[in-house]
Formats: C-alpha cells, structure tokens, sequence
C-alpha cells in the first residue's frame, strides 16, 4: 500500500442542519492504510461518515471519495465503500450466509458469485461453523463479527468501522482489533475507524483524523501525533540518582524526572551529541543506565493536547 | 463458534464482476419473494383462497357430466348452464378470494419494514448502493407479484377448464378479453394490498403490530361498508333509486375497491353466487338483482380511489425511511 496516496479528499467542507454547523470549512486528506478518526461527541465525525456515503449534501465545499465526487457519485461510492454500522443490524429471517450473500447481491455481486464469497468471508470472520444459524440467535460479539463481513463480501476499497469494539467483552474485543488489523494490514484493505477508544485506535490505526466542533484539529501518522517537541529522550535507570540528574543539567540538558526511574533528558544539537552527553554523565555519577528510547506521549495526551489547544 | 481465525489466509480480495448501480430494487423483491414462499403458511393460504372456485368446478363439472347423464340432455342444452354468467363467476371467486389474500398480505407483506426497523435492516440495505426508491419499490414489487400470482393462477386455471368445456354455453363468446381483464384485477389486489401493506409496516417497529393494525383497518373498513350496502339495499327496495351515493360507499374498504374495480372491469354490476339462491319473493314479488345485491360504482369514483390508496400508500412508506439515520 502507498500511504501517500489520498483515498479521499475533502476540501472546505461545510455542512449545516438548519443553524447547527456540524462540519465547519473542513478539509482532509485520508491516506491509505488504518486511519482513526477521533473527536469527542458531537465533534462531527458521524457527520463526515453521513457525508462520504452520500447521505447529507454539503452545504459548500466538496471533495471526492476513491476518485468519485461526493457530489454526483453516491451509489457509486457506496459500491466501493464497505460500512460496519456502529448499531446491531441484520435482515429478519435470513441465516448468515443468506444474509451475507445477499449484502452481496445488493452490492452489485452476481447471485453465484455472492453465495461463495460469503461462505469464504465467514470462515474469515470466524462464523465458518455459525453460517447456517439464523442471524438473531447470534451472540453480541457474532453480530459485530457479521456486520464486519457484510461490510467486506464485495470486496471493498475501504472500509468504515463505526465504534467496532462496541458492546465487546475484552477478548471479543481483542478478536475484532486483531481481524481489523490483520485487513487493514495484511489483506491490502484500507480502513477508517471511527472510535472513541484511543487504546483501539492506537493498536490497529497508523493514522488519525481529530475532529472537534466540525473543523480538523490535527491529522496525521500516530507516531507524528505522539512525538514531543525537541524530541526528548527517555533514560531508564536501574535506580533513581540525583547526581546523573545534576550532572546533566552541569552539561547544559534538561532533565527530569518521569517516574522513579526514569530521566527525560532533552539536549541541544544531534541525536548523537545527546546520547554521548547521557553516557558520560551516567559515568560520572555512576548511574546504571538500562536503556534509551526516543520520548513520547501517549495517544491520549496527545489527543487531549490537540483538543485543548 | 470456532476459534478467531485471525490468521486464516483464506481471505481473498474479491476483483470479479459487479454490475451497475442501477435496479438493485429487483434484488430487494426476489429476496422478499423468497423469504415469502419459503413459509408454508403462505402455500396454504394461497390453496386455500382458491376454495369457491373448487366448489366451482365440482359443481360445473358435476352438472355437466352427472346431471346431464341423468336428464340425457344433449351438449349444449344444459339448462342450469345456459342460466350461468360466467363473468360472475369469477368475480364470485375473486370476492371470497378477499379474506385470504388479506391473510396473506399480513403473513408476507405487513411485517416486512417493521421487521426491518426493528433488525435496523435499513443500515444494511442503504449503506449498499440502494437508494430509498430501490427500498420501497423492491418490497412492493416483490408483495405485488407474490399477491397478483395468488389472485390470478386459481382463476386462469378455473379459465382454462371452461375454456375446454363450456364453450356450447358461450364461456368463451360472451367474454373474449376475460384472460387480460383477470390479470388486471389481480394486478390491482396486489398494487392495493402492497401498497396498504406497505405503508402501514413502515410505521411500526413490530411486524405484529402493523398486522394488527392491517387487519383492523380491514375489518372495520369492511364493516363499515356491508352496513353502508344494507342501508343501500333496503332505500333501493323503498324508492326503486339505484343512484344513491350510498353506493359508491360501499366500495370504501379494502376489499370493496378491488371488487368495485372488477365489476367495472368486468363490465357486470354482479349477480347470485349461483342462480337457484335467489331469496324468497317479497310481498308476492320477485326482487330484483339490484334490490338484493349492490350494483358496480362509477369507474370515475372507484379508479381514482384506487390510484390514490396505491400511490399514497406507496408515497407514505417511502417518506418514512430516512437514508441520515443509518449513521449514528
């Protein structure tokens, strides 16, 4: 997959329900790969999923989703798209390869063609031996998993995961991040989740897209996201020592200290200046140093950092 | 439910043919057709609602071939034949036809949006390249073609049958267009009761409540109307005035617009289910047609009636879905 190419594209997206702006003057660019799409409620996520599928028209703006306009390629769009409803969703009266097939078949797939695949995109979802059970006897964790393969029988370009860990207990919830990962990263599926839960997002997602109040807060890769400014460096020490902290500071770094053992240390000039300069203050002082990594901040501080501002 | 394949390879990315975005409501009513016709109840009923035109046919075939053995009366010559409008008989058919095609229309028809509402089957359905109109317009064609069938395959056979046999007693000669006037009439109970059907499950979330509501709306709307038709008959028997507006009252339910629409189909304004139940005479006379049953409504009041509930019905449950709600 190429990450610098733009699945979709929006440009000064505006739209409005009456005198509610939900997506003000909005812009992005959603690369291939996972990309997460974060925002508090209410920030306009659910708007901008409404609007890539064709189901609200902008205000002003516009943009194009897999090279077709949001404006005139709706069902178009749809047939390329595969969407996971945050909401339970099923047919009545159909079992799941029936249910599956005719996801399928409304998606443009010949009859024939619509049984096999799903027969092949249950077993992938891990509904191989629950194919034949009616959809509404299915368990919580079985619903999620056969939403995701309807959502993916046609083959989709991408996919939109709407909160797809919801209702999951912790080991269903493992299940669906690791099938979601294993998509996106492994079977060439591009995928856009949006979720409230920064742990789901950080483990499968290379992207994100923070949305608050309809405009864009920040966009990019996960790593950029977290990465502080100056790029401090995280020493761990084998014990806390106040004189590798006072020897740093004699040499012109900042240091701190982050837990009991470890020192952020931030130092002016290369990477390779700042290592020497670490190494030989822990000589001095005596300090057991156990390892050095590039410093970061979680997701969530790293989310709540671009909310605030 | 097996363990998470997480790692199973057998996924393929799918690169075969997809076809147009255009009439994916063909898809929507073959799936409702099947979903339908794999119910037994819907194999009975549809037996079942062709009950009068057995009776029918034992009874012509009895007169035909037993009665006329007994009395020796050439071909042709059968005087309880010679006396038969055949016209009427299949409106007498089609009429009693009208409870179990209610009945069907409740088994196959009344719970198919409600049931989707409840199961949020519209996120499925339109978050695939289907629009509201390829919704509505496959579940309505898929009821309509299910209740046209059930309507129209008992009266072609009862069609064929004195199409072989009774054309000595003008079966054939008297009505010529009778096969596509048929289809018409059973197209109509299919537009009417899909269309009812329809806009009645689309504002429920429980196909059991739309049914009860369906068949509420029937049963009063048809009581309503033998009332109207008593009240019509007895001022036809006191003033000899057959042009009350009582009449085209009558035709104001459910079954009396598609029995309205046959007789103005068929061009009859009706008769007795069979010639030897005409009632006692009355007073020392004999009552006429028109004093016993209610004549055929004005095509101008009952074509329009119909077009109304059809295209209303049809336009209620398409307002009633709503594409933004299938996010969120």
């Amino acid at each position: 997959m190429n990450p610098n190419v733009a699945l979709v594209s929006i440009n000064n997206l505006t739209v409005r329900y009456g005198a509610f702006t939900a997506l003000d003057d909005f812009s992005c660019q959603i690369e291939e790969g996972c990309t997460g799409l974060l925002g508090p409620n209410g920030a306009g996520k659910t708007t901008l999923l409404k609007t890539l599928l064709g189901f609200i028209t902008p205000t002003s703006g516009g943009g194009n989703v897999l090279g077709l306009d949001l404006y005139n390629g709706n069902k178009e769009i749809r047939q390329k798209i595969g969407l996971m409803p945050e909401q339970d969703c099923h047919i009545p009266g159909l079992t799941a390869v029936g249910f599956v097939a005719y996801a399928g078949e409304l998606a443009g797939m010949p009859a024939d063609q619509a049984l096999r695949r799903a027969h092949e995109v249950l077993e992938y979802c891990g509904l191989g031996e629950a194919r034949y059970r009616n959809v509404e006897t299915y368990s919580t964790g079985m619903k999620q998993r056969i939403k995701l393969a309807q959502a993916m029988i046609h083959g989709p370009k991408l996919l939109l995961l709407d909160e797809p860990t919801n209702g999951l207990d912790p080991k269903g919830r493992e299940e669906m991040l690791d099938l979601i990962k294993d998509i996106s990263h492994n079977k060439g599926v591009n995928v856009l989740i949006s979720s409230h839960l920064l742990p789901d997002i950080e483990r499968v997602c290379d992207r994100v897209v923070v949305v608050l109040r309809g405009k864009l807060v920040s966009q990019g890769t996960i790593r950029d996201l977290k990465r502080i400014e100056g790029q401090p460096l995280d020493v761990d020490l084998r014990e806390s020592n106040e004189s590798f902290l006072t020897s740093l500071r004699a040499k012109g770094a900042q240091a701190a200290p982050t837990t009991y053992t470890t020192v952020r240390v931030q130092v002016a000039g290369t990477r390779e200046h700042a290592m020497n300069t670490i190494l030989q203050s822990a000589k001095e002082s005596g300090a057991q140093v156990r390892g050095v990594k590039l410093a970061e901040r979680s997701l969530e501080e790293a989310f709540l950092t671009a909310v605030q501002a | 439910m097996s363990n998470s394949p997480i790692a199973d390879l057998s996924y393929r990315h799918y690169d075969g043919p997809l076809t147009g975005v255009s009439k994916r409501w063909w898809s929507i009513a073959k799936m409702t057709m099947q979903v339908a016709t794999k119910r037994r109840g819907f194999w009975g009923w549809s037996l079942f609602s062709a009950w009068w035109f057995f009776i029918l046919l034992a009874i012509f075939w009895f007169a035909d071939n037993v009665l006329g053995n007994i009395t020796g009366q050439a071909s042709g010559a059968n005087l309880f034949l010679k006396q038969i409008v055949w016209k009427d008989q299949f409106l007498h058919g089609y009429s009693f036809s009208q409870l179990i095609l209610m009945i069907i229309t409740l088994m196959i028809g009344v719970g198919s949006i409600a049931n989707d509402n409840r199961a949020n089957a519209l996120l499925v359905y339109l978050s695939k390249p289907c629009s509201r109109f390829d919704y509505v317009f496959g579940k309505w064609l898929g009821i309509f073609i299910l209740i046209s069938l059930v309507s129209f395959v008992p009266m072609m056979i009862f069609w064929l049958y004195g199409f072989m046999s009774f054309q000595q007693y003008g079966f054939w000669s008297s009505a010529p267009w009778l096969p596509i006037k048929l289809a018409a009439m059973s197209m109509c109970s299919g537009a009417l009761h899909a269309s009812v059907g329809l806009a009645i499950s689309s504002m429920f979330n429980q196909g059991r409540l739309a049914g009860a509501t369906y068949a509420g709306i029937y049963f009063i709307s048809n009581i309503f109307t033998k009332v109207v038709g008593g009240f019509y008959v007895f001022s036809v028997r006191r003033t000899g005035q057959t042009g009350s507006v009582l009449k085209q009252f009558f035709y104001a339910s459910i079954d009396g617009i598609q029995i309205g629409l046959s007789k103005v189909f068929l061009g009859t304004e009706g008769s007795l289910i069979l010639p030897f139940m005409a009632p006692p005479p009355r007073n020392g006379r004999q009552l006429t047609t028109a004093e016993i049953i209610v004549g055929s409504p004005s095509a101008a009041w009952i074509l329009p009636v119909f077009l109304v509930v059809v295209v209303g019905g049809f336009a209620i449950a398409y307002s009633r879905i709503k594409a933004v709600e299938v996010v969120g």
